[in-house]
């Protein structure tokens, strides 16, 4: 909301400059977010008088005038306006007057010119060139009864205009007299409540019909006069000035009075001519479904039964609280006019102003809440304007239909509450000053307590919490003392769920990948390229922002591919990545709604900051499973498998699954074909996708000090033809399985085939360290374990040792 | 005096023969000859005996002196043909590349969260969390949001067919906790939370957050500058100033708007903080009695504060980054940075 300190000024002392008085203000909750200061026009523009006005004999659009500044001299002025005519009176920049640029950029002085040769002794401004409108089309007329030789900037006072930026408690500053009112609890001064002061009404009855309320539930106050014989003209300048400071369009003196008034004191008022009434009478009722009105923005709207509407006898001539009907708007031709000044029920202005889509700084102010205490005074105040501004009769008296008025909330304040609150010494007095000082009144108990009752236009005061706010925020935030922090332990630190992501995050980090965080919703086409799930099975929200947002992802595949692509194509070819977040689910056999999962992605060389050879190794299969054995053992799960999988998301043949403590996991591999088609990828993508919560739960392998021997080892090396499906797995379990004494340690070395072993079979070597905790073994028992595990492979495994 | 002479001689001729020594056994020879176990200089070891006492004290010092002056000749002379026979091998060119370790990077936003916790945690705080897909009471209901909030409508929250929505702060996460436990309780929230704002450079439809709830019989507004001062001071460095402007939500009362000195200008004023020297970071105020109630807490036994901060507007402000879309974006190059 915007806020003249000019229109401010009429009601409250302003004793600060603008800059200190923001700072007030936005110290104790009224945050001014802008200060705009209409420009002030420079010293050195006095008002003159054209004299004459001839052709420039070399250009066609320029005037040469002779100008009287007021001196008793004559100044020759060329000037390019189209209505430097003689007779007129206009500013006229004197030379040395310099404009100010209001974007800070450079200063511009007038100085003695020669305009197509022809002298020219100061500049004649128009009103944009002065910063007082936008009005460019020609030189800034000014009256004909103007003295001559005055500074412009006395007819033309600058105005300053805050940005204010409303908590939504406080709809009691949504006017110039409840800034007003707050300005005046802070600094202090005069505070002044503008004129309604109006003539007596003869007694009559001719109204008693006037108003009905047939649903005051919506509309527990309703008030209404009727003024004879107005006349429908532009309103004053000053009116129109300030409103066009704050924002608002001047359109005629009775529309620009409603709002005026409105804007001062944070009512919203209507005004009907009486003669577009049906019967001239105004029922206050809910619509009937069906009913349509043509709002005064032109459009249609379709009114449903749960809307508040006025009407005459016959239709809607209003929605209530939100906009007047086009039908029964003021005319030029508008002579008796009804006013309204009424409360309607917030949430019903609010529902009916969104359901419509409609909104205007009536249903704004509504929706907030209107002070029902200023509703009688802001009509008395529109139509002592009106009588002034627009002439006519009031011919009515104030038509009231109104429920008796709710008591004000009655708050027990305890002071020591209160100090403990706010943890800040502040003495009874102060208190009750503060409280005082807001137009609250203070009712009091004893030593410790009293009561406050808060005046209308503060419906956010309902209790002792807000007490306390008003206790801080008059007697200042800044009071508050510096205390130490109070590290207090409330619960065992093993109950930090974050600790335990962070660490599988660090783990992750320390293999070597760059973390991702991607956006939980995505399309649906995303979503469904992991093939596990069904389009049933996503979660989607009834009102998704786009349908490129539309479902929260099930899997973190999708994301991961779109980094992966955006990277590509930006040629950031070498990629480690992983991604650990919220995944969703609707079918409780695939997860329950919501789990995070972890995702891995490798694609790229492996060393691409090296040369030649080196740079062509790229990531492959057992760097994942290598990663993924690092990141395990680093986290002490020393628990885990790998065993081989097949799965739609993977190529055939090129995917693991991890098992931890004989649960799957997690599964790995190369990313099929599909997923990276058009992608312009052209190195594999290998992909890990796990489950976070395994890897919480996996077993940990307690610390434990591991006796290291201090006697030598001693190593034999077996080599054998296997068949080609032998699984590196099955040889090392099946030696290990057999328990042999002093076995420590089984490697595979090498692994190959070739056309001397034949088809359908490989080589395979690996060694075996021997070594004992308590002396060095012997060549004799080695060799004799050694023989005896060679003989359990050749039988037991049926290879053919070499 | 006959020994010292031959002391001397011994020392010039050895001298001799190291200059001219070209490998180390040439150096060794010289070694063997004068102060090995049959070298000249080791035999006049047992001619020392026989000087007569008053030169003694002479013989004695002229005679460990060349000693001395022996080994260092020869230890000189080791170290020279070692340096030239390393001058002569390959040298490597030490610009090539290395060859790197690989290390990973945590996305800015973890890095944030991290240390957000680990500055709570030095405070007493235990970081938690909660799920994405809340109730209505939880995200609204108790946390005292009036029946036609804006936030509660379509329009500002995503909601589901069943009535549940995805959770537009962390707050529930109090909740959770406060109905979980008895106070006092000490947590901070992080986590991601969802408002329906079409993406741009300074909205997503996600956003990360991290709240801070403290209850105790207690624990004042007072408390609640500390904590955020402190906060402050250890994640923008010690010359943050913090201030505090009354503001308003549903959920506290009072309740503060919570601005730290811009870190761009150091208080000046700049075109980040709109000139004014301060950046609004956080928004907090003492847990509303409602709000104690709705958990089953006596509001008359126990107070405490909440308070609430963006990670991505603390990154943003912490590493100057002007677009959120970077954060999702994912372009190695900009991980990469942190």
């Amino acid at each position: 909301m915007k806020v003249s300190l000019n229109w401010l000024a009429d009601y409250v002392t302003l004793n600060v400059d603008p800059v200190e008085l923001a700072n007030i203000l936005t110290r104790t909750g009224l945050e001014v977010e802008e200060i705009l200061s209409t420009a002030t026009v420079p010293e050195g523009v006095i008002t003159a008088k054209i004299l004459s006005r001839e052709k420039h004999p070399n250009s066609d659009h320029l005037s040469v005038c002779r100008v009287d500044p007021g001196n008793g001299e004559v100044l020759q002025i060329v000037c390019g306006a189209p209505n430097c005519d003689a007779g007129n009176i206009v500013p006229l920049a004197t030379i040395g007057t310099v404009f100010r640029d209001p974007e800070g950029g450079k200063d511009f002085k007038i100085g003695k010119g020669k305009l197509r040769g022809i002298e020219s002794f100061g500049m004649m401004c128009s009103a944009r060139e002065l910063g007082l409108s936008n009005d460019h089309d020609g030189l800034l007329i000014l009256p004909p009864d103007t003295a001559l030789g005055k500074p412009v900037s006395e007819l033309f006072k600058g105005d300053t205009v805050y940005n204010l930026e409303l908590t939504q408690n406080r709809p009691d500053w949504l006017s110039h007299w409840g800034v007003a009112r707050d300005v005046y609890a802070l600094c202090g001064g005069e505070l002044k409540f503008p004129s309604t002061q109006l003539q007596e009404t003869p007694a009559t009855n001719e109204f008693d019909g006037l108003v009905q309320v047939t649903a005051q539930d919506l509309c527990p106050k309703y008030t209404a006069r009727v003024i004879r014989g107005v006349t429908v003209k532009e309103s004053p300048e000053w009116m129109q000035k300030r409103l066009q400071a704050i924002g608002i369009r001047p359109i005629n003196n009775i529309v620009d009075i409603t709002n005026y008034v409105m804007m001062e004191l944070g009512v919203p008022l209507h005004v009907f001519d009486r003669s577009l009434l049906k019967d001239g009478r105004i029922i206050v009722r809910r619509a009937a479904g069906g009913e349509k009105i043509t709002a005064l923005d032109g459009k249609n709207y379709d009114l449903t039964g749960d809307m508040l509407v006025i009407a005459d006898t016959e239709k809607p001539i209003a929605i209530a609280g939100v906009m007047g009907g086009e039908y029964s708007g003021v005319l030029e031709t508008t002579s008796e006019v009804v006013l309204e000044s009424a409360f309607f029920n917030k949430s019903s202005v609010r529902a009916t102003s969104a359901k419509l889509n409609l909104s205007s700084e009536a249903s704004h102010r509504y929706e907030r809440g209107v002070d029902i205490g200023m509703v009688e005074k802001a009509s008395a105040r529109a139509a002592h304007l009106i009588l002034e501004l627009a002439g006519g009769t009031l011919v009515s008296p104030l038509v009231e239909v109104a429920l008796p008025p709710v008591p004000q909330p009655r708050i027990l304040c305890r002071y020591d509450r209160i100090r403990s609150l706010l943890g800040m010494e502040v003495s009874n007095l102060l208190m009750t000053t503060i409280f005082s000082k807001l137009g609250m009144e203070v009712e009091p108990v004893n030593e410790e307590s009293c009561y406050v009752i808060p005046p209308t236009y503060r419906m956010d005061v309902t209790m002792e919490a807000d007490l306390a706010e008003e206790v801080a925020r008059i007697h200042g935030l800044d009071n508050l003392p510096d205390v130490p922090v109070r590290a207090v332990r409330c619960a065992m630190f093993s109950q930090d769920t974050f600790a335990p992501l962070a660490a599988v995050r660090d783990a992750l980090v320390s293999t070597g990948l760059y973390e991702c965080v991607c956006s939980s919703m995505i399309d649906e086409k995303s979503a469904l390229l992991d093939t596990r799930f069904t389009r049933e099975d996503l979660v989607c929200p009834v009102n998704p922002i786009s349908l490129d947002l539309a479902v929260m992802r099930p899997s973190l595949l999708g994301g991961m591919l779109n980094v992966i692509r955006h990277n590509i194509s930006r040629k950031n070819l070498n990629l480690a990545l992983f991604e650990i977040g919220h995944v969703f689910c609707r079918n409780p056999q695939k997860f329950p709604e919501e789990r995070e999962e972890v995702m891995i992605a490798l694609t790229g060389q492996r060393h691409p900051e090296r040369f030649s050879g080196e740079r062509t190794e790229l990531y492959d299969f057992y760097d994942m499973k290598g990663l993924l054995e690092t990141f395990l053992e680093e986290r002490g799960n020393p628990n885990y498998a790998f065993k081989a999988a097949e799965d739609s998301r993977f190529a055939r043949g090129e995917c693991a699954e991890l098992i931890l403590d004989g649960k799957s996991a997690g599964i790995f591999g190369r990313a099929a074909e599909a997923l990276t088609r058009g992608m312009r990828l052209h190195t594999p993508l290998y992909l890990c996708v796990m489950q976070l919560d395994n890897l919480l739960t996996a077993s940990k392998r307690p610390v434990y000090y591991q006796p290291i021997s201090q006697f030598p080892a001693t190593t034999r090396d077996v080599a054998f033809i296997a068949p080609a499906e032998m699984e590196n797995e099955t040889v090392i379990s099946f030696i290990k399985r057999a328990k042999m004494p002093n076995l420590v340690d089984v490697q595979l070395f090498d692994i190959f085939t070739n056309d001397s072993i034949g088809a359908g079979r490989k080589s395979m070597a690996y060694s075996l360290t021997f070594r004992s905790q308590d002396r060095t073994l012997t060549d004799e028992e080695v060799n004799k374990t050694y023989e005896k595990i060679r003989s359990k492979l050749q039988h037991g495994l049926g290879v053919e040792l070499r | 005096m006959e020994l010292l002479e031959k002391i001397q001689s011994i020392v010039a001729e050895a001298g001799q023969a190291l200059a001219s020594a070209k490998t180390e056994s040439d150096v060794e020879e010289v070694r063997a000859k004068t102060i090995g176990r049959n070298g000249s200089f080791t035999a006049l070891g047992p001619l020392m005996g026989k000087v007569p006492p008053e030169q003694k004290r002479e013989a004695g010092k002229a005679f460990n002196e060349a000693k001395q002056n022996l080994l260092a000749m020869i230890e000189h002379a080791r170290e020279s043909l070692a340096g030239a026979a390393e001058a002569g091998a390959q040298k490597l060119d030490v610009t090539l590349p290395g060859r790197k370790w690989h290390a990973g990077r945590k996305h800015p936003i973890s890095q944030t969260f991290d240390e957000c916790c680990a500055i709570f945690r030095r405070m007493g705080f235990l970081a938690t969390g909660g799920p994405e897909i809340e109730t209505v009471f939880n995200n609204f209901d108790a946390l005292n949001a009036p029946p036609d909030h804006p936030s509660r409508s379509p329009q500002d929250t995503f909601f589901f067919a069943d009535g549940r929505l995805m959770r537009s702060h962390t707050s529930p996460v109090q909740i959770r906790t406060m109905l979980a436990r008895k106070p006092p309780v000490r947590i901070v929230a992080p986590g991601r939370c969802y408002r329906r704002d079409t993406p741009d450079a300074t909205h997503g439809v996600h956003f990360h957050q991290i709240e801070g709830l403290y209850i105790d019989t207690d624990v004042s507004l007072a408390d609640l500058k500390s904590t955020l001062m402190t906060f402050a001071a250890e994640f923008f460095g010690e010359k943050i100033r913090v201030r505090m402007r009354p503001s308003f939500f549903p959920f506290t009362e009072p309740s503060v708007e919570c601005d730290f000195t811009c870190v761009m200008c150091g208080g000046k004023g700049c075109k980040v903080c709109k000139n004014t020297g301060w950046i609004e970071c956080a928004g907090a105020g003492m847990v509303n009695p409602n709000v104690l109630k709705n958990v089953g807490y006596d509001p008359e036994n126990c107070q405490g504060f909440a308070f609430g901060m963006g990670i991505e507007r603390l990154t943003m402000i912490k590493h100057r980054i002007e677009d959120l879309r970077m954060f999702s974006d994912n372009d190695i190059r900009f991980l990469a940075q942190f």
